[in-house]
């Protein structure tokens, strides 16, 4: 084999300051996860298992089992194959939706013993995994750990059990490192992200970690007591691959003080018996705030709201008139599917929200309200919405065009979103909530609790007294909010700031034009007079009354009338260009290089006087005609 | 010795050695990726290693992986086509990033290209595993000649 030497051309990197934004190696390397060492006993069976990213190549690709020889694989079964030496022992059977696939191995021998490949597609190709079988004579068999094949992004979760005497122990998670385990969880921590919940029997103990990452890969022990000290724990093999199809959810939200946030969390829409709820971590309880079967936590009420979207797989949680003690971790939990669990810090920051507007309204029964938002311009391509909030969710209301409440405008930056309500019953009372989103995704949110008063007592606040004026097509809006108006998914209102903005490009437009217009005019009647010139100095220049020796006599003249090429003179070293055109345009297109600006002067001059001598003959026209615009002296 | 079709020759690693001076060391050694094209085969890792005059300091030393399809055509969506004979490897092609990333401006999230020159598309020198690719075939079929599609990949070619 002929080995190429490339050579490298260098750049000085600086310091890797980028470096996290790169992929660890660890990302491009075999995704296929097999257990790394295999104990079977003689004359036993074994079982090997060999996962593989449920990719549609990978499902409808090739399986192998391979026995490493020097440089090569032989295969010893494949999902198209048995080698003949292995018929009736060996057997490979596919699992794709289980993302794995099973080797079987019976009546071992000593010499099956040996480093095997399991893989995906050609032997030798790289996508597979190095798998060591051994053959031990008789029983105990070596513990293996136990494999876990993981999604990028998505939550593990590993119960282990040790037994009754272990209960008043302290239970444990640690990872393996160079030296010694790092601590992940214990049962005397409480983090985050990170979940150990005690099980039954007594003596167990289950871990869930989500956004697991990259660097969450190898291997793990979970025990009770310490770790080395202790016979009791339990060897873990973490594998992470990354499922491109897998939604990426937010997991650090950052959101201002009196705004809202909006959480996703991943859930299966074919499975949609399972309960789902959504809790705030404190410690090592999880207090539920809002779940499927329609609960929603007291201290909630009108704060948040879930939406499905099943197109996604994922359901949107917003949460709004956000506080400083709303910080934490909040967690999507499941009990029957614990993989769809996952965890989001919410960061709560000081800063004024988008949406601005009166959060709490009264009114009387029986009258009409309108409800404002103002949301500043930089979001008028976004959608607009207002809803209902309803218990679990948040019920979409149709648009109802109406005007702000006096008192209720908006600054001169914002536009208005209102909400029109009315006539007033009962059942109006709660939570409205005016909305941004794009693409299907929701933005902020900000909530306006309507309180209902029966009656007609004067505990009206004093804006609420032209209510039903406000209604009176006739009756000027005060405040002027007139021009930005606007109504929910409104057209209209875009249409009026619009027929606004074209009242004044009208008004620009409309003198610009009349400029341009007597421009124009201003031009054609020039062009028209030196046309009517150039006729009478052609007519002229036909005349064979010129003779060539004043021409001669005169040094250099500038072209002003119009001197055909044919008799075009160049003199001395001096070159200049003619046309034909009207004495104007002659003038300003000759390009004379003078030696001597008197003696130009000179020439022009007395050829003016021949030639417009000669025109005063033929029409009677005045010479004035033939004088251009003043000569431009070009030097 | 010849090998199969299509991979005959991987190039063995290439050392790139810079000296840093003085860079603090990272509590990871880990490698990362700089470059994983498809495409081409190319992928370009790199990681801090001792220097080799200076055990104390820590150099950046580039791994640049190419494996060479020699059995590969001049385009690969067609059979037909002479076979390839000359691979170009261009760095600063390899290292460019086309994948838009999320930007947050004010509030609102923009999709911003990360490299120039994005708009020519590369030469691809070998198969993408993910990607379907297919040729026209003429059939007869019923009197009549017909451009059919016939899949090259055909693992590949799988919707589920």
């Amino acid at each position: 084999m002929t080995l190429l030497a490339f050579l490298l051309l260098l750049a000085l990197v600086p310091a890797e300051s980028a470096r996290g934004r790169h992929l660890p190696a660890a990302a491009i390397s075999s995704p296929v996860f097999g257990p790394r060492q295999v104990y079977g006993v003689l004359g036993g069976s074994v079982t090997v298992r060999c996962f593989y990213p449920p990719t549609p190549v990978n499902r409808h690709d090739r399986k192998y089992w391979c026995r490493q020889a020097g440089s090569g694989c032989p295969t010893v079964v494949s999902t198209q194959y048995v080698a003949p030496a292995y018929q009736g022992r060996v057997a490979l059977t596919d699992h794709p939706q289980a993302e794995h696939f099973q080797i079987n191995i019976s009546a071992l021998e000593l010499g099956d013993a040996g480093t095997y490949q399991c893989g995906v597609g050609v032997n030798g190709r790289g996508l597979s995994y190095r798998v060591t079988l051994s053959v031990v004579e008789a029983p105990p068999v070596p513990e293996t750990p136990e494999l876990f094949y993981v999604k990028l992004r998505s939550t593990w979760t590993v119960t282990c059990s040790f037994g009754e005497d272990t209960v008043e122990m302290k239970k444990y998670l640690c990872k393996k490192e160079k030296e010694g385990c790092r601590n992940i969880i214990n049962s005397y921590q409480e983090l985050g992200s990170i979940q150990l919940t005690f099980e039954e029997p007594p003596g167990s103990f289950r871990v869930t970690m989500t956004q697991m990452d990259w660097e969450d890969a190898g291997v793990y022990y979970c025990g009770a007591g310490e770790y080395g000290k202790d016979k009791t724990s339990k060897e873990l093999e973490v594998f992470i691959y990354e499922d491109k199809t897998f939604p990426h959810l937010k997991t650090d939200i950052t959101a201002k003080n009196g705004s809202s946030a909006t959480f996703e969390c991943p859930y299966e829409p074919l499975i949609d018996s399972a309960t789902r709820f959504w809790c705030k971590r404190d410690g090592r309880i999880c207090n539920r705030i809002i779940d499927n079967s329609g609960f929603v936590a007291k201290k909630y009420k009108g704060r948040v709201a879930a939406f499905e979207n099943p197109e996604n797989k994922t359901v949107a949680i917003i949460l709004n008139q956000l506080q400083y003690e709303d910080e934490g971790f909040y967690w999507c939990m499941s009990n029957e599917l614990r993989e769809q669990q996952s965890s989001a810090e919410l960061r709560v920051v000081a800063g004024q929200p988008a949406l601005t507007g009166k959060k709490e309204v009264e009114a009387r029964v029986g009258s009409w309200v309108n409800l404002t938002c103002c949301y500043p311009c930089t979001y008028s391509s976004y959608e607009k919405f207002w809803c209902r909030w309803n218990g679990t969710g948040c019920a979409m209301l149709p648009a109802q065009p109406g005007l702000p409440q006096p008192g209720d405008t908006c600054g001169p930056s914002s536009r208005t979103l209102v909400l029109s309500l009315g006539p007033l019953a009962e059942e109006d009372e709660g939570w409205y909530w005016c909305g941004l989103k794009r693409n299907g995704l929701f933005g902020e949110t900000m909530a306006v609790q309507l309180r209902l008063s029966a009656g007609s007592d004067a505990k009206l606040s004093p804006e609420f007294l032209d209510v039903d004026s406000s209604r009176d097509p006739g009756a000027a809006p005060p405040g002027g909010a007139h021009s930005d108006a606007e109504v929910r998914k409104g057209a209209a209102p875009e249409s009026s700031d619009e027929s606004h903005g074209s009242n004044t490009l009208g008004l620009v437009l409309g003198p610009l034009a009349g400029l341009i217009l007597l421009v124009v005019t201003a031009f054609a009647i020039v062009k028209y007079r030196q046309m009517k010139r150039s006729d009478l100095v052609s007519v002229g220049s036909y005349r064979t009354n010129i003779s060539m020796s004043d021409f001669e006599s005169v040094r250099d003249f500038s072209a002003s009338n119009c001197v055909k090429e044919s008799q075009e003179t160049p003199m001395g070293g001096d070159e200049f260009i003619t046309t034909t055109d009207t004495p104007e345009s002659a003038a300003d297109t000759t390009k004379a290089k003078r030696s001597s600006k008197e003696d130009a002067d000179l020439a022009y001059s007395s050829f003016l006087v021949t030639s417009s001598s000669i025109a005063q003959g033929s029409s009677g026209g005045d010479s004035a005609v033939l004088d251009p615009s003043p000569p431009q002296h070009r030097d | 010795m010849k090998s199969t079709w299509s991979l005959c020759v991987a190039l063995a690693v290439s050392l790139g050695i810079i000296l840093v001076a003085g860079y603090p060391v990272s509590p990871q050694d880990e490698e990362y990726v700089l470059v994983n094209n498809k495409c081409q085969c190319v992928t370009v890792t790199s990681k801090f290693v001792p220097s080799k005059e200076d055990p104390e300091e820590e150099v950046l030393e580039r791994n640049i992986r190419i494996i060479v399809p020699l059995k590969a055509r001049e385009n690969i969506s067609d059979p037909l086509s002479p076979p390839r004979t000359t691979f170009v490897y261009r760095l600063s092609e390899l290292c460019r990033n086309c994948e838009p990333v999320e930007i947050d401006l004010g509030g609102v999230i923009y999709q911003a290209q990360q490299g120039n020159s994005c708009e020519e598309p590369q030469t691809c020198y070998t198969y993408d595993r993910n990607e379907c690719y297919s040729s026209p075939v003429p059939l007869l079929y019923h009197g009549e000649v017909r451009q059919v599609p016939a899949a090259l990949t055909p693992a590949s070619c799988f919707t589920e």
